[in-house]
């Protein structure tokens, strides 16, 4: 076993610490403080990091981009998200993207979309499967009601599709410049089978954006609710085939699945736990309780190690995946692991609150604030629905064999 | 004998705290546009009408004009509050726990006839507490220091006056208190004393807390407030000098209970809206309250809900039965230290869960269940239930004795 990082994912990794120690930092918690759902937002930190690279971080060398792995992309967001985990996903989300336009879309779809993202440091990309009627159901179909899932209907007509019908809380949703829209083109089947994926650009006619969510954690990170009125999309912007399930279109990953998305939300985590031990330790070992230092304490003592512990822990099972990922190894490791990061995230800023106390939350809103984001992970990402999914993914021996 | 069959009147009391909550308060206090701001500004047209029902005298002694409720009837009437909204239950909660211990119990007869008749007839009066709040703490674990009590304010004898300087942060119902109760320091011999202080008392200033976060760290009504020469006659003092009543163990007690009671309430209203949302939303097939993973989670809240309930009304009979201590029917154990921090730690867990079955609206400002956790959070990590609580219990479990400060 040979845990050392080469030059380049060394370098990238320092480039991500400083950006996120003087320009991500600096205006994190005062982002997080201000009200509304769109208002947190700031075109600035993402134009300053897009032109370091970190907004197209994952398109491959050979349409352009840095063409890093995932062990890289993995170091960056631990070390973006350390500076601010609803920032840090305001960029990995268009890597989560640009994976799925390099692996799935055709050549003349990655010329009109991957030219003008990498392009144009405000390009920014979503992808809309959630509506107010369907969220777990798109994740974990019920073979029982092929009705469920996502209900957007798009019909042929022509040379184009009309798409109609809401989706809810999407990700990049009032900022984004393109979207990749699950929809139903056959209502007649279950959304394996009777869904396509299509790349909507913003200007669509007859799409919208409509109520941008007013979230407690991420408040950065932006939300939104698309609109679609007869909104008109070119068959030429359909992703694989019609009809092969948006979710496998193209035949294979669309790393929104356990690629990628389940390696973003863990790297994060762990860039958050590493502030919360920064934060605990530096309040316990600057305040005093009954004439000692609360690092003196036991108690405290006890809650850091744990702290620790645990954020270690998660370090070490994320850095694995990525590196399976970079050898095309998949398994059940990513889904369980971001299990696993919910988890964690969830225990490590409580016990930071525990250290920080009454007057350390009330005097340090980045406290609660840490809290705040990781309720994310029990939410955004669909917690209790991906255990379920996990198992799925387990081998299951036959009957004899598991009798025997 | 330890009886939970609830008399006629205090099964009406909650009833009708109960449809108060539910008909009047939830629909202002978790409507979306209350919800997204981050300021919530006391409702006091609410807090008015919560007066009205006797609220605010619930557990005064119906012989000084109040209900004469005892402490197991409050913490079932504030938990019914504080499911409707904590900061009104909170705000209630202290005018209440005050004016009981002020005119049942503290007061001469010729204090309470200065200030009774004007905070029984005015429904708008309340009464703050003008020092930090209980400091519950364990930090001197087996050690002869002395918690820190945090009183910034001293008051000297000047001519027949008390004196007060000095100031305090987030003063209980300090915003909307007509008459504040105020721990001060003093050159007398012994510890602290204790004055009454108006509102509209010269040198006393009360000013916003100045958070403008997200979160503010705080429940009810809070202000800092500074005295600056600010006089009261030497009738003001409650008790003795160097002895003060607020130092006696029994506000500390009954208001941690209190709190107990009310952040009970949170826990409530928020395993009510989750069993509410889990009978409605289809995913998976079914409404998801027919699956196992959801039947989990209300299996685990109502478990913890009725855990805590238990404790807080063993500690509420208690208090009102200290007889059944004196006879070993029940341990002397610190009940409602014990109460109150299984119910923060488990109302958390309760909040969270019950947020879960939400999915991404739990996380939606406009929807409640992202205040119920953060209510609870705030519960967890307040002055009367931090990381070091527990070991007060311990102390008393081995009978530690600490040697009084000089």
């Amino acid at each position: 076993m040979d845990f050392s990082l080469n030059e380049e994912q060394q370098d990238w990794q320092q480039k991500a610490r400083e950006f996120a120690t003087h320009e991500i930092r600096p205006i994190s918690l005062a982002r997080d403080q201000i009200e509304g759902g769109f208002e947190p937002w700031d075109w600035g930190v993402i134009e300053k990091g897009s032109r370091l690279g970190f907004r197209t971080l994952a398109v491959p060398a050979k349409w352009g981009g840095p063409g890093t792995g995932f062990v890289t992309q993995t170091l960056v967001m631990m070390e973006l998200a350390k500076g601010d985990s609803a920032i840090c996903k305001a960029f990995s989300q268009n890597w989560k993207w640009s994976h799925l336009i390099a692996i799935a879309c055709s050549d003349d779809q990655k010329e009109r979309f991957l030219k003008p993202f990498l392009s144009d440091h405000r390009y920014l990309l979503g992808r809309g499967i959630t509506e107010p009627n369907a969220g777990c159901d798109n994740r974990l179909p019920p073979e029982i009601d092929p009705k469920a899932g996502y209900r957007l209907r798009a019909i042929r007509d022509g040379d184009d599709w009309i798409l109609n019908g809401e989706k809810t809380f999407i990700a990049n949703g009032s900022v984004g410049s393109l979207f990749f829209i699950d929809a139903r083109t056959d209502a007649s089947v279950d959304i394996t089978q009777g869904g396509t994926l299509f790349l909507v650009p913003k200007d669509t006619p007859g799409f919208r954006i409509g109520k941008v969510s007013n979230k407690s954690g991420w408040r950065f990170y932006q939300n939104a609710e698309l609109i679609f009125e007869d909104a008109r999309v070119p068959h030429a912007n359909v992703i694989g085939g019609v009809g092969t399930g948006s979710v496998k279109s193209a035949g294979g990953d669309t790393t929104g699945g356990d690629l990628f998305g389940d390696l973003e939300l863990s790297a994060n985590a762990v860039g958050v736990c590493d502030d919360a031990n920064g934060m605990a330790m530096a309040f316990a070992c600057s305040n005093k309780r009954a004439g000692k230092f609360l690092i003196d304490h036991q108690l405290i003592q006890l809650g850091i190690n744990e702290m620790n512990m645990l954020t270690e822990a998660l370090r070490s099972f994320v850095m694995r995946v990525a590196w399976e990922h970079d050898q095309g190894q998949r398994s059940a490791n990513g889904v369980l692991m971001v299990n696993y990061s919910t988890d964690v995230i969830r225990r490590v800023t409580r016990l930071n609150m525990d250290i920080h106390g009454a007057e350390g939350c009330r005097n340090n809103p980045r406290v609660s604030k840490l809290a705040r984001d990781a309720m994310i992970w029990t939410h955004l990402a669909g917690d209790t629905v991906l255990r379920l999914k996990a198992v799925t993914k387990l081998e299951r021996p036959g009957l004899a064999e598991a009798a025997a | 004998m330890f009886n939970l069959h609830l008399d006629a009147e205090q099964i009406e009391f909650r009833d009708t705290v109960r449809s108060f909550a539910a008909n009047e308060i939830r629909p202002v206090a978790i409507h979306p546009d209350r919800l997204e701001p981050f300021a919530k500004p006391l409702m006091m047209d609410l807090l008015g009408q919560a007066s009205e029902l006797g609220l605010r005298v619930l557990t005064l002694s119906e012989a000084a004009g109040g209900v004469g409720a005892d402490t197991l009837t409050s913490c079932i009437v504030l938990e019914e509050m504080a499911a409707g909204d904590v900061d009104i239950a909170v705000t209630l909660g202290e005018t209440d726990l005050l004016g009981h211990l002020l005119f049942d119990n503290w007061m001469t007869p010729d204090q309470s006839e200065r200030f009774l008749k004007r905070f029984t007839e005015d429904p708008a009066f309340h009464l703050g507490h003008g020092g930090s709040t209980p400091e519950v703490s364990g930090w001197n674990y087996h050690e002869d220091l002395p918690n820190e009590t945090g009183a910034g304010v001293s008051a000297v004898m000047q001519d027949g006056d008390w004196v007060i300087d000095g100031s305090v942060s987030l003063a209980a119902n300090a915003p909307i208190a007509d008459l504040m109760v105020v721990p001060v320091r003093s050159d007398w011999a012994g510890g602290m004393s204790a004055l009454v202080v108006p509102r509209d008392t010269p040198g006393l200033t009360i000013a916003e807390t100045g958070e403008q976060t997200q979160v503010r760290w705080h429940h009810g009504s809070a202000a800092n407030i500074q005295f600056r020469s600010c006089k009261v006659p030497s009738e003001n003092l409650l008790g003795e000098a160097g002895n003060s009543p607020l130092s006696g163990g029994e506000y500390d007690a009954l208001h941690t209970l209190q709190r107990a009671a009310i952040n009970l309430g949170v826990g409530q209203a928020a395993f009510d809206a989750a069993v509410a949302y889990a009978k409605i939303r289809r995913q998976g097939g079914r409404n998801i309250v027919e699956h196992q993973a959801i039947g989990k989670f209300i299996a685990g809240m109502a478990v913890k809900l009725e855990a805590a309930r238990t404790m807080i009304w063993k500690a509420a009979w208690v208090a009102d039965h200290p007889e059944a201590i004196a006879d070993r029917s029940v341990s002397d154990l610190p009940q409602q230290i014990i109460a109150s921090i299984f119910t923060a730690e488990t109302v958390l867990e309760v909040t969270q869960t019950a947020a879960e079955c939400f999915g991404a609206m739990a996380v939606m400002r406009d929807m409640p269940l992202q205040k119920y956790v953060e209510d609870a959070n705030m519960f967890v990590h307040s002055n009367g239930n931090d990381v070091s609580t527990s070991l007060q219990i311990a102390e008393a479990v081995v009978g530690y004795e600490r040697t009084p400060a000089a």
